[in-house]
């Protein structure tokens, strides 16, 4: 039975009388895959936001390995091993992509405060940087500029970079935005991968790559929690389908 | 050497400090022109150390030169007057001090960023310069004079007479070349990564785990000290320090010295400087109006050649970076 | 100090701290909306300073120089927009700074060709001359009453303007959300111009004004320019209101400060701006 790494209990985010995370509570298990999904403005992004230290909550604790992290500063979060993945690709797009890795990989390694030191010379930070990039599928662009790569591998390179700061736990948001459906499938299969790994918490809009994937699925409106189950059974739960009617968003 | 970025920076430092240590020979006791170049580089030590802080950190100062007259207030208000101290362990005062105050302000003004950071910089510039100007001890309007330059020995042993014009000189071109090197140094290593990173992306250093202040105030700390020691050196090749040091329109020339160079390559402070200054020379000769030329300079510029010569340097020998 | 000239000088802050409100109103405004930070905005101040002191002496009617120089102010706005800022939109704040930074020097050259560096002065028009009795033993003068009402005045017009017409709330819009305002079919270059010559009149406005109450001398323009970003960044910037008090608040500390404790009555605005910092970073009013 898995471990429960990262809970969220009673997490509460308001932006004045906006309610966008309300009463929430969820666990996230190691070595599982839990997505969250819902309706446009349910509030999956805030959650993933707020669970790595990016918003504050309004009230609410959030739980990591049964302590409360929620007072923690934004930087602390992912030194405490919460690693976040951006939906708006967010690298470092004038350094190559090893470099991209080996600056989220020394954080957790140190020697940020070395003045003198050659960078190049810290084999460790390299390579975990270039494990990083092994595992995102990445190894043989890793002496290219970022910026220079197709967009499907930015979006690995922004899954790499996140493995890179050795994280216990992957909040992952929308990985495959803006991905066709055969890009999609290289991060399909390292999810796959990953996922026996770590815990990883996905909001993704890609429905046939969320039902391939979870392990688990908790399905959010209007910043409620309205269920948390396996796939299966929340295909054919009349309350998930009620709550996507009417939207454009994917049908069942 | 691997500290340089890429070739046109490799070929001009070689050839400006191969120049530099044989002009004295040619100049043969010029002293007007070799005090010129020692005015010039103590002027490019501190226009490098505000591309580190502008360009390559990304925090844009309008009162860097609140240090740069720092430099010279705190060694002659701390030098016995008519005494002639040792300049290395001066050195070291001054820029111990000026880390100190660099720290207090940095504190301040490291928390703000942009917009607010330009305009607090430049008032706090400001208030040093009026506490001087208004001061009574301090000299006020006309400063403080220095009456004996310090000597140089190191365990006894002085090669350099700071009075001598030609020794002034290669003290500063010596002076040049570690700040030079100094700064490569530090852009190459570990904290040069962190340095690098959150000025193309600080919220993403942010969420990778860095407390970006923490650099910024470091980055910030050393810059103002080597702003100081330039401050310093002025001050000794003058023999006085005046408020006027502290004013914004040093600050802003260092920045236009800056772009013109070259934003964030290090060393175009060194071609700016020397390009700033000897355009000044130039066209001040033509009319005394040369700043209306300046300015239009500066404004074409500003809307066209965007990596200054450092930039248009780097495309002519097909460089990367 | 006697009751009589803390009123005095109390009412000289007030006057003080409505120029420069008029004048930090019009950086804040040029920011807020169009967020480009124009060093060369205390510029703008000498400018109507000394184009009142040219048409004053060519007319001999302050009336008339103020009408003259007041419409140059605006087309030379419009101008520098145009041709200039209308780059800036789409680049960094340190571009910003160095385009303005040379727009300073051409400007200080032009003034020094122009009018040399000798110390200039304008006379108080006659109507507006002389002191007025405020009670029994204080009297004040004319001319800085006016000061202060046209300065209230023009506060007036503004928060009218900004509140209840439609270009007010297109500035309002734009200041939050510039390319929602772009999308509902605002025509925003001809906005931006509008608010950047309106930014750059208040500030010459203000230089018009001053003319004979202040010595016209190089420099001027950068002196009051460092004044107002002490106000802007402690009542915040992009915040009128702000501006409003804070300008209030600096040049009543910068008048008493001046009486009361001339060692450091230069300093002191910088010392309150430094202590205001440490306690709110983001100025009073954060907007």
């Amino acid at each position: 039975m898995s471990q429960t790494i990262l809970e969220a209990e009673n997490l509460c985010k308001f932006w004045g009388g906006l309610k966008a995370l309300n009463e929430l509570n969820i666990q996230f298990k190691d070595n599982q895959l839990h997505s969250i999904v819902g309706p446009n403005g349910a509030g999956k992004s805030t959650l993933l936001n707020t669970l790595c230290g990016a918003y504050p909550a309004t009230s609410g604790v959030i739980l990591y390995h049964g302590k409360p992290i929620t007072n923690l500063k934004s930087y602390e979060f992912c030194r405490a091993g919460i690693g976040r993945s951006f939906q708006k690709t967010n690298i470092f797009h004038n350094a190559t992509c090893l470099e991209n890795c080996c600056i989220a990989a020394q954080q957790r390694i140190g020697g940020s405060f070395n003045l003198f030191r050659k960078r190049s010379k810290n084999r460790q930070i390299t390579e975990i940087a270039r494990s990083a990039l092994e595992q995102a599928g990445l190894s043989a662009r890793a002496d290219i500029r970022a910026a220079e790569v197709s967009y499907g591998e930015q979006r690995q390179l922004e899954i790499a970079m996140v493995l890179a700061t050795s994280p216990k736990v992957l909040l992952l948001d929308e990985p495959m935005a803006g991905m066709g459906h055969e890009e999609s499938q290289t991060i399909i299969s390292l999810l796959k991968e990953l996922k026996k790994r770590y815990c990883i918490v996905l909001v993704e809009h890609d429905m046939d790559a969320v039902f391939e994937l979870s392990d688990l699925m908790t399905v959010m409106v209007d910043g409620q929690h309205l269920i948390t189950d396996t796939v299966d059974n929340i295909r054919n739960n009349p309350l998930v389908q009620d709550a996507y009617l009417g939207n454009d968003d994917e049908v069942f | 050497m691997s500290i340089f970025s890429n070739k046109s920076e490799k070929i001009f430092i070689y050839l400006f400090f191969a120049i530099g240590l044989f002009i004295p020979l040619f100049l043969e006791g010029n002293t007007f022109y070799i005090n010129k170049f020692s005015t010039i580089i103590i002027l490019a030590i501190f226009v490098m150390s505000l591309d580190y802080l502008v360009g390559r950190t990304g925090m844009i100062t309008l009162g860097h030169a609140m240090f740069y007259g720092l430099g010279g207030y705190i060694f002659t208000i701390l030098a016995p007057e008519y005494e002639a101290v040792n300049f290395w362990v001066y050195t070291f005062y001054v820029m111990l001090i000026s880390g100190c105050i660099a720290l207090i302000v940095g504190l301040i003004v490291l928390r703000t960023s942009g917009i607010y950071m330009i305009m607090i910089t430049l008032a706090l510039a400001q208030m040093t310069f009026y506490f001087f100007a208004d001061s009574v001890e301090y000299g006020g309007q006309d400063g403080l004079f220095i009456y004996i330059k310090p000597e140089t020995s190191i365990f006894g042993l002085s090669f350099l007479d700071l009075e001598n014009e030609t020794h002034f000189y290669y003290l500063c071109l010596l002076s040049l070349f570690n700040c030079f090197v100094f700064f490569k140094v530090i852009m190459n290593s570990s904290f040069g990564r962190v340095v690098d990173a959150l000025k193309e992306n600080p919220d993403r250093a942010t969420a990778l785990g860095y407390n970006i202040f923490h650099f910024r105030l470091i980055a910030y700390v050393l810059s103002s000290s080597l702003a100081a020691y330039a401050g310093y050196l002025f001050a000794l090749q003058f023999g006085f320090v005046n408020p006027s040091m502290m004013s914004w329109d040093i600050s802003a020339t260092a920045l236009v010295m800056t772009l013109l160079g070259g934003l964030g390559s290090v060393y175009g402070a060194i071609i700016g400087s020397f390009m700033y200054e000897g355009l000044h020379y130039y066209i001040e000769h033509l009319t005394e109006y040369w700043m209306f030329f300046m300015g239009a300079l500066i404004i074409v510029l500003v809307l066209t050649l965007k990596h200054g010569m450092a930039g248009f340097l780097n495309n002519l020998s097909g460089g990367k970076r | 100090m006697d009751t009589s000239l803390f009123l005095v000088q109390l009412l000289n802050g007030v006057q003080y701290g409505l120029l420069l409100f008029l004048i930090a109103s019009g950086l804040t405004l040029v920011f807020g909306v169009m967020g480009i930070l124009n060093l060369a905005h205390g510029s703008m101040y000498m400018i109507g300073a000394y184009l009142a002191y040219y048409f004053t002496t060519l007319t001999d009617s302050f009336l008339l120089a103020f009408i003259i120089s007041g419409a140059i102010a605006l087309v030379i706005g419009i101008i520098i927009e145009r041709c200039l800022i209308i780059h800036l939109y789409k680049r960094d704040h340190l571009d910003q700074v160095l385009l303005t930074v040379g727009l300073i020097f051409i400007f200080n050259a032009t003034q020094s060709f122009v009018w040399g560096n000798d110390p200039l002065g304008v006379e108080v028009p006659e109507i507006l001359s002389g002191s007025i009795g405020l009670t029994d033993i204080i009297e004040y003068p004319v001319y800085r009453l006016f000061i202060s009402l046209l300065c209230l005045v023009v506060a007036a017009t503004m928060y009218f303007t900004i509140n209840k017409t439609r270009l007010g709330m297109m500035i309002r819009a734009g200041e939050s959300d510039r390319a929602m305002v772009e999308n509902l079919g605002v025509d925003i270059s001809k906005l931006f111009t509008i608010v950047f010559a309106i930014g750059v009149f208040l500030a010459s406005l203000a230089g018009i004004v001053s003319a004979p109450i202040v010595s016209l001398v190089p420099g001027m323009g950068e002196h009051v320019l460092i004044s107002c970003f002490v106000v802007v960044v402690i009542g915040g910037l992009g915040s009128i209101k702000g501006a409003f008090i804070a300008a209030l608040i600096v040049g009543i500390v910068d008048t008493y400060a001046s009486v009361l404790l001339p060692q450091v009555s230069s300093m002191s605005i910088y010392l309150l701006m430094a202590l205001i910092l440490l306690a709110k970073p983001q100025g009073l009013f954060k907007n």
